[in-house]
């Protein structure tokens, strides 16, 4: 029988829990990037400066505010663009100073090695784009900053929950779901759902499928003007039929995770159904602000003015399409994480404790000793 | 029987840490994302395979056609306009190339960030997005353009594309500039020019291959008479041409009542001389004639059906084929217009219309109802056209749905 090591104080300290608050500020500051990141594409203003690391020959930080912020948008966008990377850069450090300073799940320590790899890569794919002036290298510029941000937000998940005790995560005791069918009723119909939906696959299926649109979707906006035709629609269509993927995923998540014990999670998992939607929305959105109307919707409807280029509200649509697909990736693996209970069971398998039906936090924080067997995997699955 | 749970977990040792599996996910979708990649290549001008192969080119004959295109008008990253042409060469430079800012505010390479997408870096409306819309993209290379201000077979004004640039071309993909500097809009008009000129001299030297005679040997003749004095000069001389070749349009009459001059126009509408029902329709719903192409569409239907599938030379026809499946986008008829939803493509200004009717549509199958009808006459037409939109209980009755919905 395992010792109880999570109610000692050396791990249950206080409430204030500053890793995660520093990952969950590294998350902040990654969106805003990512923000300015997909604005530099949606305004062609990734060589509004021509040179890299410095910014018109000053060095980044010493180029003047005044002239940066009043500046041309382009200018904003891109050396706007190129001080957040910093400050991520910075914050990631930080970070990784701090959480190698104090015991952490190998989990958590490979995460943050992989941030700080990928942080990195990163800027330097950053330099490179500028400096050969590529677009093949902006394409993986754009697919490798979600990578990130997903990486970042699940630093901060488990931060997070390493703050409030090593097997005290929310109320979300999965022990007894893992292993029986799951049935949920939905007006007249029940589904009966297999275990392995109940648990962490579907939203970790539903963050890889997001990640991949992302991926598709950078593929379209960097595409290069000498690209054939073609080869251009077959992209799209591969961006729709992601779309149609992740829809199902998300609606799929919903109703698999309708037993789940924690409201939180429930209602999680409705919101990120609810951002696809309007994901699906801003991607019309952006079709239409880029190629006017299809076809097929002409004859019902069309404006008598001509569609605006550049304009303020379509930027906002096609960079807002870019940040919700980000923000989609981001809620899943928060749900795969925080309430997808696969290191929870792993972590009351390695210490046969499991929490209470409630969150638990500081020293008085009630644990019961050894009230859970898990199953091996082989025997769940027979079932 | 060892009923310690952590022992149950891993009957077979220890687990390996799913972070490492973590890692080898993370390697995997980077590698994922850079799959196919390779260092983009500089931007290129396409040749014509189209007209190439359409009058039989050899591949060494394409080749010089290449070369001395390429030696005249330079290349999409540097453009060179022969004093010849009448082109600005600084006005070009701003527009083409790739899009970078060598200078904090001033943005070069803007064709390349506002038009390629659709138009193609050469101007052959074979962009990457070409497909999707509808109607298609102009392809400048023939060097017809629709809305403009000068009879149906001359060039466009400088101000006809600046205008179409700044008021874009409603009801279709193209999109209004007039967010862009005065200095950017003249730099695209500039630059959207010299392609023209550039794709039509390219296709001047094309057919002029296949008129050469015996002595030549299949080969241009590469001396500057030929080229710019000839070949060339044939193409600016029309662009030059174009600022006095404006329609002569008559003020409006004055002195006749506006439901009197709708009624007439009316007339002209559904009469013999006008005859604009024929492919707008009884009802002006565009539901008249609608099997036809615009010039665009029909050069490769007429190529395709006429030549390439009657020809006896499976080989030249199994290229042909190769050609129309990577040169050209699926052939589309084009739909008169509904006249009744208020939307002009060319302009909605009673002049625009004048010049529409008086001219007709050049590469679009509308006719110009100049030499046909008086020009005063026109004024009357367009009276009607713009009160049509309006019209509640016309020639449809009571029932019709009120077509000015569309309006907003």
């Amino acid at each position: 029988m395992a010792s109880a090591p999570i109610g000692s104080p050396s791990t249950v300290r206080s409430t204030v829990n500053g890793p995660a608050i520093v990952a969950w500020i590294l998350v902040a500051t990654t969106a805003l990037l990512l923000s300015f990141g997909a604005l530099v594409t949606t305004y062609d203003a990734a060589m509004a400066v021509p040179d890299w690391p410095a910014t018109f020959g000053h060095n980044m930080f010493l180029y003047p505010l005044g002239e940066w912020f009043w500046g041309p948008w382009d200018l904003f966008l891109e050396h706007g663009h190129r001080l957040l990377g910093a400050t991520v850069g910075m914050l990631s450090l930080l970070l990784a100073a701090i959480l190698f300073r104090r015991p952490a799940s190998p989990a958590l320590r490979w995460l943050v090695i992989a941030a700080m790899v990928l942080v990195v890569v990163q800027g330097a794919l950053g330099g490179l784009r500028v400096i050969l002036d590529d677009k093949t290298v902006a394409k993986v510029h754009a697919c490798t900053g979600p990578l990130f941000f997903a990486v970042a937000t699940a630093i901060a998940v488990l931060a997070g929950r390493r703050g409030r005790g090593d097997s005290s995560g929310p109320a979300t005791d999965r022990s007894d779901a893992v292993g029986r069918d799951s049935f949920v009723a939905v007006g007249p119909l029940t589904l009966s759902l297999p275990s392995w939906a109940v648990g962490a696959s579907l939203p970790t299926a539903l963050a890889v499928a997001a990640y991949l649109q992302l991926v598709a979707g950078a593929q379209l906006r960097h595409a290069d003007a000498t690209l054939a035709a073609s080869t251009f629609r077959w992209m799209v269509a591969i961006h729709l039929a992601g779309a149609a993927v992740v829809t199902v995923l998300a609606a799929l998540t919903v109703i698999a995770w309708q037993p789940h014990e924690s409201r939180t999670a429930r209602r999680w998992s409705l919101a990120i159904l609810a951002m696809v939607g309007g994901q699906l929305l801003l991607g019309g959105g952006a079709w239409l602000f880029t190629w006017g109307l299809p076809a097929w919707l002409q004859e019902a409807w069309a404006p008598a003015e001509a569609i605006l280029a550049r304009s303020p509200r379509g930027a906002a649509v096609i960079t807002g399409h870019v940040i919700l697909g980000m923000m989609i990736l981001g809620a899943a693996v928060v749900l795969a994480l925080e309430w997808g209970g696969a290191e929870r069971l792993e972590q009351i398998a390695r210490t046969g404790i499991r929490g209470g039906g409630r969150r638990l936090h500081g020293p008085q924080a009630r644990l019961v000793p050894g009230a859970v067997t898990v199953r091996p995997r082989s025997e769940r699955g027979a079932r | 029987m060892n009923n310690n749970p952590a022992d149950v977990r891993h009957p077979r040792g220890p687990r390996p840490v799913w972070g490492m599996k973590l890692l080898v996910l993370l390697v995997l979708l980077v590698m994922f994302a850079a799959s196919g990649c390779g260092a983009t290549p500089p931007a290129w001008f396409r040749l014509n395979m189209v007209e190439a192969t359409k009058q039989k080119l050899t591949p060494e004959q394409e080749r010089q056609v290449a070369t001395v295109i390429s030696a005249m008008f330079g290349t999409p990253d540097n453009p060179v306009a022969l004093p010849e042409t009448g082109l600005d060469e600084a006005k070009l430079r701003l527009a083409a190339g790739p899009v970078r800012s060598d200078i904090v505010g001033r943005k070069n390479g803007l064709y390349r960030e506002h038009c390629a997408h659709c138009h193609g870096v050469t101007g052959d409306a074979l962009g990457p997005t070409a497909a999707f819309l509808n109607p298609y993209p102009r392809d400048y290379r023939p060097g017809i353009f629709k809305f403009k201000s000068t009879e149906r077979a001359d060039k466009p004004t400088h101000a006809d594309l600046t205008r179409v640039l700044k008021k874009g071309i409603p009801g279709t993909s193209m999109p209004s500039f007039a967010l862009l500097s005065e200095t950017q809009i003249d730099a695209l008009v500039e630059y959207v020019k010299y392609l023209s000129i550039r794709g039509e001299t390219e296709i001047g030297l094309i057919r002029a291959i296949f008129e050469l005679d015996e002595e030549a040997e299949g080969k241009l003749p590469e001396t500057r008479e030929f080229l710019v004095g000839e070949r060339l000069a044939e193409v600016v001389e029309k662009w030059k041409a174009a600022d006095t070749a404006l329609i002569d349009v008559p003020e409006m009459p004055a002195d006749i009542d506006l439901v009197e001059s709708i009624a007439k126009g009316r007339e002209l509408f559904y009469g013999d001389k006008a005859n604009c029902v024929k492919c707008h329709g009884p009802t002006a719903l565009g539901d008249g004639q609608a099997n036809d192409y615009d010039d665009w569409n029909k050069y490769v239907v007429e190529w395709t059906s006429k030549e390439v599938n009657g020809d006896a030379d499976k080989q030249w026809v199994n290229r042909a084929h190769r050609v129309l499946d990577g040169d050209t986008l699926e052939p589309r008829t084009i739909q008169p217009r509904n006249l009744r939803r208020g939307i002009y493509r060319g302009g909605r200004r009673p002049l625009d219309l004048y010049y529409r009717i008086h001219a007709g549509i050049n590469g679009a199958p509308m006719p110009g109802a100049k030499g046909t009808v008086p020009p005063e006459d026109i004024w009357h037409i367009v009276n009607y056209v713009q009160s049509l939109p309006y019209e509640l209980d016309g020639e449809l009755g009571a029932d019709r749905p009120m077509v000015a919905r569309d309006r907003f």
